[in-house]
C-alpha cells in the first residue's frame, strides 16, 4: 500500500520559498491505478518524483507497505527503489549504448537473484511485442518502441510501485494509445500500484481514479 | 547482462571521448615514463663513458712521488703508466691546452687495453680525437709538452727546487686515438683531451728511471667486478653495492710508550696523507680491497721513497727519505718496527743554518743536528759545538749563541729567521761527532767538491765564504757544527712534509726494514690502491637525477595531461548526466555508479597507460635529443643516449595508471551532490558552492602567511614567494570558479555580454580552462623571472681568476716572487693564492656525483677581505668567512660552498656535518650565486693540517685595474705559460654556470609550453563541445536573426574570456611569485620577450577556440531546431 500524508514541497528561491506541494494526501491499495492531470508546472512530476523515492519532501511522509524510504540511508534508498519502483518518462531514457534486451536487463545488474532475469526480461519484451527487435538499440526503434521498452525495464523487477511520468507526451496518437493499452493491462497483470502523470485527457479516462493537481493539491477530477 | 557488458558497451558507444580520455593518460604516462627513462638513460650513459674509458682497468695504485715500475710484476697483472696533467702546444696552430692528461704508455698498456694499432714510440704521440680537434693538430705536427717534473724533496721546504717545477718534452704528432679508445681514469661527461707519449721517453725526460706513478689491474681486486660483457647493461645499484672501507689509522702503534711524545700525530692525520696522480680521484686511506692487501704485502720502502744505509761508524742502521725528511706516520711505524725488534731508535733532525754568530764573529753555512744523543745539550736553549766552531767562534761554554737561518714560510716567501742558544759545552770533532752522514743528501750541496760549487735552491752569499771554511768542507764535508736539542730543532725547522730527515736504529738489524715495511701502511706514504672503477661507478649515478628533475620540469605537462584528462572525462559525464539520472531512478546507488564509471577509467587509464610506454619511448628520446642540442648547456655532453629499461617503463606505466584513475576519480567526486530530478534533468554541478569562497580565502590567508613569513625571513624569500604565488593561483581559480557558479541576475549588453553569459554555461568545464590557461602563464612568466645574466655580485669584485697546471711556489704580489716568476711589474694588479687540492667539480658542470670535490684554501687575508654575498649562514657572524677558522666541537672542519653547489651536487644542507674522502667537513656557509661553484673551501691552517703533501698555489683571483683585465689576462697567460697560467674573466665562469641554469630554464619552459598546447587542446575541445551543446540555443538565435558570424563573435567571446582571465590570472601570481628574484636582479623584468611570450599564448588560444568554433558552427544549425 502506498501512502502520501501531508506532503509538503517548496523550493528556495532568491525572493522566498516556492510552494510546490501542501498537504497533499493519497493512499493506494496494491493493484489501484491512478492518473493526475493539471497545469505545466503545477508540480505533477515533482510528487511523482517524492512517491518513487527520487527527491525528499519538505514535509510530510511516503510510505509503501509500511516502509518510509526517506529514512534509510542512500544505499538502501537505492536498494529500496530498485526492489520496489518503476519509472516510465517522457522520452524513454533508454541507454543508446545498449540493446533492447541490454536495456530492459539494465536494473537487473543492482538486483539480487540474477539467474532468472533474463528469463522474465524476454517474456516482457514479447508481451510489449518487440520480441524479434531483442538486439536492436534504441536509435533504431520508433518513440512507441521506445516507450515499449521503457515499460519492459520498468517492471522487470516486479516493482510494487509503478509510476509513469507522462507516458505518451511524445507520441503521437496512434503510439500513444498503444502504449497506453500495454501500460494499463501489464498493470493488471503484474498488480502494481499504478500512478500515472499526464496531460493527455485521452489517456487520463482510461483510469478509474483520476487527480488533478491545483494549487498545490490534489483534487478528485471533475470536481 | 553483466556488469562488464555494461561496461563494454560504454566504452565503444562513446569512443570518441573514451580516446581522448586514453590520449590524456598516455600524455601522462608517456612524460612520467619519459622522465624515468631519461635519468636511467643519463646514468646508464655516464657509466657506459666510465666503462668505455677505463676499459680494462679496474683499479689502480697510485703515488704523487713516483715508484719502482717492478711493483707491476709484484701485482700481476698490472700495468705500468706515468699519469700526469700537462699543458699541450701545438707548435705549428699555436692552438694550446692547458690541462689535458698525460699518459706515458708502452705496449704494455696498450694491449692490457687491447687498443688497435701501436703504441707512440720514440718521439711521437697520440693525441685523443677532441685534443686534436681543439689544437687543430695534424699527424706530423710538433707538440710542446708540459709536465710537472717529479721533485722527492718538497717544493715548499728550503732545499725544494722551486725553478724547475716543470719539464718541457717536444714531440711530433702520430695520429689520434679512436674516439672509442679515449682512456681516462677520471669520471667526466665531456671529451677526454689526453695525449699518450712512450713511457720510456717521459721517463727519461723526467730522470725517473724505472719508475712509474700509476698501476693499472684488472678487476679481479675490485670489490665490485663487473666483465666487459655485461658493460653498460647492468644496473645502477650495482655500482652502489661497493663501500669503501677506510683503514683505521694505526693507534696501537702511537700509543707504545717508547714512542717520543712529539711524534704524536694528531688522529686524524694519517688517514688523510694523501699524494695520488692528479688524474686519480683523490681519497684519503686504502680502500681495504685485496688489491690493498696485496700491495702491503709487495711492496718494499723504496715504493714510499725510504732507504736504509748501514752505517759503519757508528754502527746503526739508518733510515732516510728521498724527500729529506721523514713524515710523522712513516716515524711512528719506524719507533714501532724498533721496538718490536728490541732494537733503539734515534730521531735526527739536520738542517742548514746561514751563520753561527758569537760577538759578531760568524761561520756562514753550517750543518746543525737537532737529536736527543749524548752530543744533544742537557738545556732546551743548549746547543753544543764542535771544537772546530768554537774555535772559529771564540765561543766559550756560556757564551751566546745566534743561529741565522732560512725558512720556508707558507706565505710562498723565503724568510731568514734567528734563534738565540747558550754554548752549554764543546766537543771534540772526533768520534760521534765527526760523522757526516746526520745530514741527509742535498742536491746540489752534497756533492760538491767546495763551497763554491754549491748549487742550493736559495740565495747563497759566497763572499761569506772564507778559506777555513773551505777547509772544513774539503776535510769534513756535511759534519754538523752544532747540535741541539731535538724537540727545539723540530719546534724551529720542522715542515708539515716532516720533522725529522733520518731515524737511526741500534744496532744495525737486517730485520729492521722488513718490520717496517709490515708496520707501515703504504696509503700513509701515499701509495694507495684505488677501486677507481667502482668508484667511478658510483660517481655515475650522478649528482642529479635526471628522472627526478625531469618529473619536476615536466610537472606542469603532466598536470596539463590529467587536466586534459579530467576535462575529457567530465566532458563525457556530463554527455551521459541524464543516464545517470536513470540508472539512479532504476536503483543504481551514488556509488554504486561512480564504480561504474570508475572501472571504465580503470580501463581507459590502464590502455592509456600501455600507450603511453611508446609515449615514454618517444618522450625520452625527444628530450634527450633536446639536451644533446638545444639545451646542451645543461649538460655539456653530445654522448647521451636513450637506454630503456622495462623497469623504467613498468614505473612509468604504473604511474599514469594511479594519475589517470586519481583523475576520473577527482572528476567523479561531485556526483554524489546531484539529486536523481537534477540529473535527469541534465544538470550534473550542483551550486551555489560557499564553500569554494571559504577555501578560496583559507588559501589566500595561506598565501598571505607565507609572503608574510618570506618578508620577515622566517623561510627563504624566493621558495617563500614562490609558494605564496603558487597559493594564490589556487586561491584566485577558487573565487573564479564560485564566481562562475554563483548565480547572478541577467545582465542586459550587447552581443559580447551575451556571450560572456555563456561562460557560465558549465562553470566546471570554465574553471578547468581557465586554470590550464592560467598554470601555463604561472610557470612561463615565473621562469623568465629566473633567468640569470652575467651581472652579479658571485665574482666578488675580482675581474679575473686562473688556473694554473703546475703549482706556483712563490708569491707573484711580491717583488721577489715576480722576479722568481719572471713576472714583469703589473701596476695596480693584486693577485690572492689560493691552495687547490684537485679532485671533482662540485659545480653544475660536471654530471657525474663529486664524490671527493675539489677543495680550495682561502688565505688568512682573504677571509678578513672578500666581498661575496651568503646566501645562508650558520648563525649570525658579522663575517661569515672567518667561520672558516672556526673549531667546531665535532671536530670537523668548516668549509664554505657555493649553495647551488651545496644542494644540487653535493646534496648537503647549511650546518651539515659529513664525511668526505676520509674528512669530516661541516657547511658553515652557502654562497649566493658565487664563481666558487666547483669546490668547497676551507682555511689555509686546515688545508696545511688535512693535505700536508699539497704544494704551492694553483687557483687565483685576480684585481685588476678598470679596463686592463685584457691586456693583463694576455700579458699573465704568455708569462706564465710553463706554469698552465690561464687567467678568464670572473664573469665568463659565472656565465658558465648560468648557461646551465638558464638551459635548465629553457628546458622547463619548452615543456612548459608543451603543456600549454595541450592547454589550447583543451579550450578548443570546451568550445567544440560548448557550441554543440548549445546548437538549439544558437538555432534561435539563427532564427531570430543573428548572422552566422554574430554567432563566431558571440562564442569566442566566451572563449576569448577565459582566455584572458587564465592569462591574467597566472602572471598576476607570477609576478607575487618572482619578486624576491626580480629584485635581485635590481627590478629588472624582461618585459618585452615576457609580454611577446604571453601574447603568443593568447594568439594561440585564440586561434584554436576560434578554429574549434568554426568546425562547431558549420554544422547546419536549423536542424537542431526543427528537431525541437
Amino acid at each position: 500500500m502506498l501512502e502520501i500524508a501531508n506532503l509538503g514541497k517548496q523550493y528556495p528561491t532568491p525572493r522566498g520559498p516556492l510552494t510546490v506541494l501542501s498537504e497533499v494526501s493519497l493512499s493506494l491499495n496494491r493493484g489501484e491505478a491512478v492518473a493526475i492531470t493539471g497545469p505545466s508546472g503545477a508540480g505533477k512530476s515533482t510528487l511523482l518524483y517524492i512517491a518513487g523515492a527520487l527527491e525528499p519532501p519538505t514535509s510530510g511522509s511516503v510510505t509503501l507497505d509500511g516502509v518510509n524510504p526517506y529514512k534509510v540511508a542512500e544505499k538502501e534508498l537505492a536498494a529500496f527503489r530498485n526492489r520496489n519502483i518503476g519509472f516510465v518518462f517522457q522520452d524513454s531514457c533508454l541507454l543508446p549504448q545498449c540493446s533492447v534486451l541490454e536495456n530492459v536487463l539494465v536494473p537487473t545488474l543492482v538486483a539480487s537473484g540474477r539467474a532468472a532475469w533474463p528469463t522474465r526480461a524476454r517474456e516482457l519484451i514479447a508481451q510489449v511485442g518487440l520480441e524479434d527487435r531483442l538486439d536492436h538499440r534504441p536509435s533504431e526503434l520508433s518513440g512507441g518502441e521506445k516507450q515499449r521498452v521503457a515499460l519492459a525495464r520498468a517492471l522487470v523487477l516486479r516493482p510494487r510501485l509503478l509510476l509513469c511520468d507522462e507516458p505518451t507526451g511524445n507520441l503521437d496518437e496512434a503510439s500513444a494509445e498503444m502504449v497506453a493499452a500495454l501500460l494499463l493491462r501489464l498493470h493488471e497483470r503484474q498488480e502494481t500500484i499504478l500512478i500515472v502523470v499526464t496531460h493527455n485527457p485521452a489517456l487520463a479516462a482510461r483510469f478509474p481514479k483520476r487527480y488533478e493537481l491545483r494549487h498545490a493539491n490534489l483534487h478528485p477530477a471533475g470536481a | 547482462m553483466r556488469t562488464y557488458t555494461l561496461l563494454a558497451r560504454n566504452l565503444a558507444w562513446y569512443w570518441r571521448t573514451n580516446l581522448a580520455v586514453l590520449l590524456g593518460v598516455a600524455t601522462a604516462t608517456g612524460v612520467l615514463g619519459g622522465a624515468a627513462l631519461l635519468g636511467q638513460s643519463v646514468r646508464a650513459t655516464l657509466r657506459g663513458l666510465v666503462l668505455d674509458r677505463l676499459g680494462n682497468t679496474g683499479s689502480i695504485v697510485t703515488r704523487s712521488g713516483f715508484f719502482r715500475e717492478e711493483l707491476a710484476a709484484a701485482l700481476q697483472p698490472a700495468v705500468p703508466v706515468i699519469a700526469l696533467e700537462g699543458v699541450v702546444e701545438d707548435e705549428r696552430s699555436l692552438s694550446r691546452d692547458a690541462a689535458a692528461q698525460v699518459y706515458g704508455v708502452d705496449e704494455r698498456f696498450w694491449k692490457f687495453q687491447a687498443l688497435p694499432g701501436e703504441p707512440p714510440r720514440a718521439h711521437e704521440i697520440i693525441l685523443t680525437a677532441a685534443l686534436a680537434r681543439e689544437l687543430e693538430a695534424r699527424p706530423g705536427d710538433e707538440i710542446l709538452l708540459r709536465v710537472p717534473k717529479p721533485s722527492a724533496i718538497p717544493l715548499e721546504s728550503l732545499h725544494g727546487r722551486k725553478d724547475e717545477i716543470g719539464k718541457t718534452i717536444r714531440l711530433t704528432v702520430a695520429r689520434s686515438a679512436a674516439p672509442l679508445h679515449e682512456f681516462s681514469l677520471r669520471p667526466q661527461q665531456g671529451d677526454v683531451r689526453a695525449v699518450y707519449v712512450p713511457l720510456a721517453r717521459l721517463q727519461r725526460d723526467l730522470n725517473q728511471p724505472g719508475k712509474v706513478n700509476t698501476l693499472l689491474t684488472r678487476d679481479r681486486y675490485s670489490p665490485s667486478r663487473e666483465s666487459a660483457k655485461t658493460r653498460g647493461l647492468t644496473t645502477p645499484s650495482q655500482g652502489a653495492t661497493v663501500s669503501r672501507q677506510s683503514t683505521p689509522p694505526r693507534a696501537a702503534a702511537w700509543t707504545e710508550p717508547s714512542v717520543p711524545s712529539g711524534f704524536r700525530p694528531v688522529r686524524a692525520l694519517p688517514l688523510v696523507v694523501s699524494t695520488e696522480s692528479p688524474l686519480t680521484p683523490p681519497r684519503a686511506s686504502s680502500s681495504g680491497s685485496a688489491l690493498d692487501r696485496l700491495l702491503k704485502q709487495r711492496y718494499t720502502l723504496a715504493d714510499v721513497g725510504l732507504r736504509t744505509r748501514t752505517l759503519a761508524k757508528p754502527a746503526c742502521l739508518s733510515l732516510e727519505s728521498d724527500s729529506a725528511l721523514i713524515g710523522d706516520a712513516v716515524a711512528a711505524a719506524a719507533f714501532s718496527a724498533a721496538q718490536s725488534l728490541g732494537l733503539r731508535a734515534e730521531p735526527l733532525l739536520t738542517y742548514l743554518v746561514n751563520a753561527l754568530r758569537v760577538r759578531g764573529r760568524e761561520v756562514p753555512y753550517s750543518v746543525v743536528t737537532a737529536l736527543d744523543s749524548a752530543l744533544a745539550p742537557a738545556r732546551e736553549d743548549g746547543v753544543t759545538l764542535n771544537d772546530w766552531a768554537a774555535r772559529e767562534l771564540g765561543a766559550r761554554v756560556g757564551d751566546a749563541v745566534t743561529l741565522e737561518y732560512y725558512v720556508w714560510r707558507s706565505d710562498a716567501r723565503l724568510h731568514t729567521d734567528a734563534a738565540q742558544f747558550r754554548v752549554e759545552r764543546v766537543v771534540p770533532l772526533a768520534g760521534d761527532a765527526a760523522d757526516p752522514d746526520l745530514a741527509p743528501q742535498y742536491p746540489g750541496i752534497t756533492q760538491s767538491r767546495s763551497f763554491r760549487d754549491w748549487d742550493p735552491p736559495f740565495p747563497l752569499d759566497l763572499t761569506r765564504i772564507r778559506p777555513s771554511d773551505e777547509q772544513y768542507w774539503d776535510r769534513y764535508r756535511t759534519t754538523p757544527k752544532a747540535f741541539v736539542r731535538l724537540a727545539r730543532g723540530r719546534r724551529l725547522w720542522g715542515t708539515r712534509f716532516g720533522g725529522l730527515t733520518s731515524i737511526r736504529v741500534f744496532p744495525p738489524s737486517p730485520a729492521f726494514a722488513g718490520a717496517l715495511r709490515a708496520a707501515l701502511d703504504p696509503s700513509q706514504a701515499g701509495l694507495t690502491a684505488v677501486p677507481v672503477r667502482a668508484e667511478s661507478l658510483k660517481a655515475a649515478e650522478g649528482a642529479t637525477d635526471f628522472g627526478e628533475y625531469f618529473v619536476y620540469f615536466s610537472f606542469f605537462l603532466i598536470v596539463s595531461a590529467l587536466l586534459l584528462t579530467g576535462l575529457f572525462f567530465k566532458l563525457g559525464i556530463e554527455q551521459r548526466t541524464r543516464e545517470i539520472g536513470v540508472l539512479r531512478s532504476l536503483g543504481f546507488s551514488a556509488s554504486k555508479i561512480r564504480a561504474l564509471f570508475l572501472l571504465e577509467g580503470a580501463v581507459l587509464a590502464v590502455a592509456g597507460s600501455v600507450a603511453g610506454v611508446g609515449a615514454a619511448l618517444a618522450y625520452g628520446a625527444l628530450v634527450l635529443l633536446g639536451l644533446r642540442t638545444w639545451w646542451f648547456d645543461a649538460v655539456g655532453t653530445r654522448l647521451l643516449s636513450l637506454h630503456a629499461s622495462v623497469p623504467s617503463l613498468a614505473m612509468g606505466a604504473a604511474a599514469g595508471v594511479v594519475a589517470g584513475l586519481g583523475t576520473v576519480a577527482w572528476t567523479l567526486r561531485g556526483l554524489h551532490a546531484v539529486a536523481p530530478r537534477g540529473l535527469l534533468a541534465g544538470e550534473l554541478e550542483s551550486r551555489p558552492a560557499r564553500w569554494r569562497w571559504l577555501t578560496g580565502s583559507a588559501v589566500a590567508l595561506l598565501a598571505a602567511a607565507l609572503a608574510g613569513a618570506a618578508l620577515s625571513g622566517a623561510v627563504g624569500q624566493a621558495a617563500g614567494f614562490f609558494g605564496a604565488g603558487a597559493l594564490l593561483l589556487v586561491a584566485a581559480l577558487l573565487f573564479q570558479s564560485a564566481w562562475l557558479h554563483a548565480r547572478r541576475p541577467a545582465a542586459a549588453g550587447g552581443l559580447v555580454a551575451l556571450g560572456l553569459r555563456g561562460v557560465r554555461y558549465r562553470p566546471g568545464r570554465a574553471v578547468l580552462c581557465i586554470a590550464l590557461i592560467a598554470s601555463a602563464a604561472f610557470v612561463i612568466a615565473s621562469l623568465d623571472a629566473f633567468r640569470r645574466d652575467g651581472a652579479s655580485a658571485g665574482t666578488g669584485g675580482f675581474q679575473l681568476y686562473a688556473n694554473a697546471e703546475l703549482p706556483l711556489i712563490h708569491d707573484p704580489n711580491s717583488e721577489s716572487g715576480r722576479s722568481a716568476l719572471n713576472l714583469p711589474p703589473l701596476p695596480g694588479v693584486r693577485f690572492v693564492s689560493f691552495r687547490l687540492r684537485p679532485g671533482d667539480d662540485a659545480s653544475c658542470l660536471n654530471l657525474y656525483q663529486p664524490r671527493n670535490p675539489r677543495i680550495l684554501a682561502a688565505p688568512p687575508a682573504f677571509l678578513r677581505s672578500a666581498g661575496f654575498t651568503f646566501q645562508g649562514v650558520d648563525g649570525h657572524p658579522p663575517n661569515p668567512w672567518l667561520l672558516l677558522e672556526s673549531k667546531p666541537a665535532s671536530g670537523a672542519v668548516p668549509a664554505i660552498a657555493d649553495a647551488n653547489s651545496m644542494t644540487y651536487a653535493l646534496h648537503r644542507k647549511l650546518g651539515e656535518e659529513f664525511e668526505m674522502a676520509g674528512v669530516r667537513y661541516r657547511i658553515v656557509a652557502a654562497l649566493q650565486d658565487s664563481l666558487f661553484q666547483s669546490e668547497l673551501i676551507v682555511s689555509e691552517e686546515n688545508f696545511l693540517r688535512l693535505f700536508p703533501d699539497s704544494q704551492g698555489y694553483r687557483f687565483f683571483l685576480l684585481n685588476t685595474p678598470p679596463g686592463q683585465s685584457g691586456p693583463v689576462a694576455r700579458t699573465l697567460a704568455a708569462a706564465l705559460a710553463d706554469y698552465g697560467f690561464d687567467p678568464q674573466p670572473t664573469g665568463a665562469l659565472l656565465a658558465s654556470y648560468h648557461k646551465v641554469e638558464n638551459a635548465y630554464l629553457s628546458t622547463f619552459r619548452a615543456l612548459g609550453a608543451l603543456g600549454l598546447l595541450l592547454g589550447t587542446v583543451g579550450l578548443a575541445a570546451v568550445s567544440m563541445r560548448n557550441v554543440l551543446e548549445r546548437r538549439r540555443e544558437l538555432a534561435l538565435l539563427r532564427a531570430a536573426g543573428f548572422r552566422r558570424r554574430h554567432l563566431f563573435t558571440l562564442v569566442l567571446a566566451e572563449n576569448a574570456f577565459l582566455l584572458l582571465m587564465g592569462l591574467s590570472t597566472g602572471a598576476a601570481c607570477a609576478a607575487l611569485a618572482t619578486a624576491p628574484a626580480v629584485s635581485a636582479r635590481g627590478g629588472h623584468v624582461p618585459v618585452t620577450s615576457l609580454a611577446a611570450l604571453l601574447a603568443l599564448v593568447a594568439a594561440t588560444g585564440i586561434a584554436s577556440s576560434a578554429a574549434a568554433t568554426a568546425v562547431a558552427l558549420r554544422a547546419p544549425l536549423l536542424s537542431a531546431l526543427k528537431s525541437e
